[in-house]
C-alpha cells in the first residue's frame, strides 16, 4: 500500500468515528467507563466473597452456621460460640498460634541479617570467588524445596531435630531458606539495593578511617530499613502461611504451628455443628495476615513488584 | 571497590576488605553448604539407592529412573500437573493483564486503592488457609457456590468428587488465589510504558483492544514472559490446594508430581525413588527457565 494510501485509510478510519458527534462519544466513553468500573467491582467482590463468608460464618449459631441461604453480613443473632467452643474444645488453638508467631518470628530475624549482610558483601566488598559464588546462588534459585526434601529430613534427623522447630528456624537462621523461599532471594534483594547507593558514600566512609564493619553498620543499614522492612513482612507471610516444611518437620500436637494445626482438626466436612470451629480456626489464622496488610499495604504491594519486576 | 585488583587478597592494602568480604558472607555461606548445596548432592546419590529409613540403604543402580517409565501413577500425577499448569498459567496471567490494563486507566483514587487491596489481598494468605474455606464453598449440598449456581438453575455440581470437575476446582482456586500478584506486576510492567505511545495511537485513531493488541501487549511482553515462567514454576509444584480440595482424588484424578514426592517418599518410605521423581520435577524446572533465558534474549520487545 502506497504511503498516500496508508493516509487515506487512516482519515478513513478517523473522520467515521468523527461522524458521531462530541457528545455522543463522551457519553459512549462514560458508559464504558462506568462499565468496566462494574465488572471489577464484582471481581472485586468475588475476591474478598470467601473472607467476608468466613466472617459472617464464625459468627452465626454453630448449628445453624453452614444454613443455606448464606448470609453475608453478621446479623442480631451474631454470637462467639464458634470461637468459645474452638478454644474450649481442648484444641490447643492458642498453642498453634504462639508456635507460628516464635517460629515466623525466629526465621525471619535470622533470615533477614544473614541474607542483607550476605548482600551488602557481595554488592560492595571485594573477595575471592564472589562472581563463582554469586553464580552458584542464582543457579540454584532452580532448585525446589522438593528436590532436596529427602536429604534435608535425614540430616534433621541425625541432628535429633524432627518435630522440633528448630529443624525449620535453623535453615531460615543461617539464611539457607525461609519455608516457600530461597535464601537467594533476600541475598539478590539486598544486593541489587546496596549497589544503589552512590560510592562516595563509601569513600567517604572509608578516608575517615573506619572500617568495614562499622561503615556496614553506621553508613549502609540505616539506608536500608525501608528495604529490610520488607524483605522482613514478606519472609514473616511466608513462614506463616507455609504448610509443607512443618507437614514434614512437625508431628506432635504441642509442635504445630497454624496450617498443620488446622488441617489436623479439621472434620470431615458436612458435619456442620464441629465445623464452624475450623472457619473460627481460619480467620484467627487470617487475622495478623489481614492487620500487616492494612498496616502496611503500600509497602508489601511496592515491596513485592519490585521483587518481582527485579528478582 | 570496582578498580582493578593489582596485588594478592591478603596483600596488606587489601587484607581488611578480603577478610570483611569473607567474614560477611561466611554463614550464608554454611548455611546454604549445609542446607542447600549438600542435600542436593546428597539427592543425586540417594537417587540411585533404595532405602526405606529403617534398613541400610543399598545401591541400585539407575533403577529408580527406569521405574519411573514404567509407573503410570507417576505419568497420570505429571499428567494432570502439566494440565493443571496450563490452564492455570492462562487464567492468572491472562486474566492478571487484563485486570491491570482495566485497573491501569484514570479513576478515583479511592476506587483504585480499594479494587487493587481486593484483588491483592488473596495472594497473601496461606494457600492451607483458603483452601480449607474454599473446601467448603465447593461442597455439592451445603456450599455456596451450588447454592447460587442453583438460582440461575445450573447444577448442582460436584465439584470436588467428579473426576472431570476436580481438577478445575483446584485451577479455579488457584486462579483466585494467584491472580492479584500476576495484576500487580503487570501494572509494574504497564506503568514503565511510556504514554507517548499510546498519544501517537490515539493521533492515529486507535482505541481500545486494537491499542492493547498492537501496543500494550508487545510493550509488555518481558513481564509477560517473566510472569508465564513463574506461574508456570509454581504450578508444577502444585500441592496444598489439592491435599485439601480432594487428598489427590478421587481416584487418582488430581494428584499432583509433589504429592506423588511427598507420598513416596513420607508415606511409602521409598526414599530412592522419591527422590528420583524429584530430580523430575528439577528437570522441568530447568527447562523453563531456560527456555524463559532464551526467549527473553530473543522475543520480547524492549524499547
Amino acid at each position: 500500500m502506497s504511503e498516500i494510501a496508508k493516509f487515506a485509510a487512516g482519515h478513513d478510519r478517523m473522520t467515521k468515528r468523527h461522524w458521531l458527534s462530541a457528545e455522543t462519544r463522551a457519553s459512549i466513553d462514560r458508559v464504558q467507563t462506568i462499565l468496566v468500573y462494574i465488572i471489577l467491582g464484582a471481581g472485586a467482590f468475588l475476591m474478598v466473597a470467601p473472607f467476608l463468608w468466613m466472617f459472617t460464618t464464625s459468627l452465626r449459631p454453630t448449628t445453624e452456621a453452614f444454613n443455606l441461604p448464606p448470609r453475608w453480613l453478621p446479623g442480631f443473632d451474631a454470637t462467639l460460640e464458634s470461637y468459645q467452643r474452638l478454644l474450649s474444645s481442648g484444641v490447643p488453638i492458642g498453642r498453634f498460634f504462639m508456635n507460628s508467631l516464635t517460629m515466623s518470628t525466629a526465621v525471619t530475624l535470622g533470615y533477614v541479617a544473614t541474607t542483607t549482610i550476605a548482600g551488602y558483601a557481595f554488592a560492595r566488598l571485594r573477595f575471592p570467588f564472589k562472581n563463582a559464588l554469586f553464580v552458584i546462588l542464582l543457579l540454584s534459585l532452580m532448585v525446589p524445596i522438593q528436590t532436596t526434601l529427602v536429604p534435608l529430613f535425614l540430616l534433621m534427623r541425625g541432628l535429633g531435630l524432627v518435630d522440633s522447630q528448630w529443624a525449620i528456624i535453623l535453615p531460615g537462621l543461617t539464611g539457607a531458606f525461609a519455608p516457600g523461599m530461597s535464601g537467594v532471594f533476600g541475598i539478590f534483594m539486598m544486593r541489587q539495593f546496596f549497589l544503589t547507593l552512590p560510592k562516595e558514600l563509601f569513600e567517604a566512609a572509608r578516608v575517615d578511617g573506619s572500617n568495614h564493619f562499622l561503615t556496614f553498620w553506621a553508613v549502609a543499614l540505616p539506608l536500608a530499613r525501608p528495604q529490610i522492612a520488607a524483605l522482613s513482612v514478606i519472609i514473616f507471610t511466608m513462614t506463616w502461611n507455609d504448610y509443607f516444611l512443618p507437614l514434614i518437620f512437625l508431628n506432635s500436637i504441642d509442635q504445630m504451628v497454624l496450617p498443620v494445626g488446622i488441617m489436623s482438626i479439621r472434620e470431615p466436612v458436612g458435619n456442620s455443628s464441629a465445623t464452624s470451629e475450623v472457619i473460627a480456626a481460619v480467620a484467627l489464622s487470617i487475622l495478623p495476615l489481614l492487620v500487616v496488610f492494612l498496616v502496611a499495604q503500600r509497602w508489601i504491594v511496592d515491596s513485592f513488584v519490585r521483587a518481582g519486576v527485579k528478582g | 571497590m570496582g578498580d582493578v585488583k593489582t596485588a594478592g587478597w591478603f596483600a596488606p592494602q587489601n587484607r581488611k576488605e578480603t577478610i570483611a568480604g569473607l567474614l560477611f558472607v561466611l554463614p550464608a555461606l554454611i548455611g546454604f553448604v549445609t542446607f542447600v548445596a549438600g542435600p542436593m548432592i546428597a539427592t543425586l546419590v540417594i537417587s540411585l539407592m533404595k532405602y526405606d529409613l529403617f534398613s541400610a540403604p543399598t545401591f541400585v543402580g539407575l533403577k529408580n529412573f527406569q521405574r519411573m517409565f514404567v509407573d503410570p501413577r507417576l505419568w497420570k500425577a505429571f499428567g494432570n500437573t502439566a494440565t493443571f499448569a496450563v490452564f492455570a498459567v492462562l487464567g492468572n496471567v491472562g486474566l492478571g493483564v487484563v485486570l491491570a490494563v482495566l485497573l491501569n486507566r484514570r479513576m478515583p483514587k479511592a476506587l483504585q486503592y480499594i479494587y487493587r487491596a481486593a484483588y491483592f489481598f488473596p495472594s497473601l494468605v496461606g494457600l492451607i488457609f483458603v483452601a480449607v474455606l474454599w473446601q467448603f464453598m465447593f461442597q455439592r449440598d451445603i456450599g455456596i457456590i451450588n447454592y447460587y449456581l442453583g438460582k440461575i438453575g445450573i447444577g448442582p455440581v460436584s465439584w470436588l468428587s467428579s473426576p472431570q470437575v476436580a481438577l478445575i476446582s483446584v485451577i479455579i482456586l488457584d486462579v483466585w488465589k494467584n491472580v492479584g500478584f500476576a495484576m500487580l506486576i503487570a501494572i509494574a510492567g504497564l506503568q514503565s510504558i511510556s504514554t507517548d505511545y499510546y498519544d501517537a495511537a490515539r493521533v492515529d485513531g486507535a482505541r481500545g483492544w486494537r491499542t492493547f493488541w498492537q501496543i500494550t501487549v508487545p510493550l509488555l511482553s518481558p513481564t509477560i514472559l517473566f510472569l508465564i515462567t513463574m506461574n508456570t514454576i509454581g504450578a508444577f509444584k502444585v500441592f496444598e490446594s489439592i491435599v485439601v480440595l480432594t487428598n489427590g482424588g478421587p481416584g487418582d484424578a488430581t494428584r499432583s508430581l509433589v504429592m506423588y514426592i511427598y507420598e513416596q517418599g513420607f508415606k511409602s518410605f521409598n526414599m530412592g525413588y522419591a527422590s528420583a521423581i524429584s530430580l523430575l520435577l528439577l528437570g522441568v524446572i530447568v527447562i523453563i527457565t531456560t527456555i524463559q533465558f532464551v526467549l527473553s534474549k530473543r522475543w520480547t520487545f524492549y524499547e
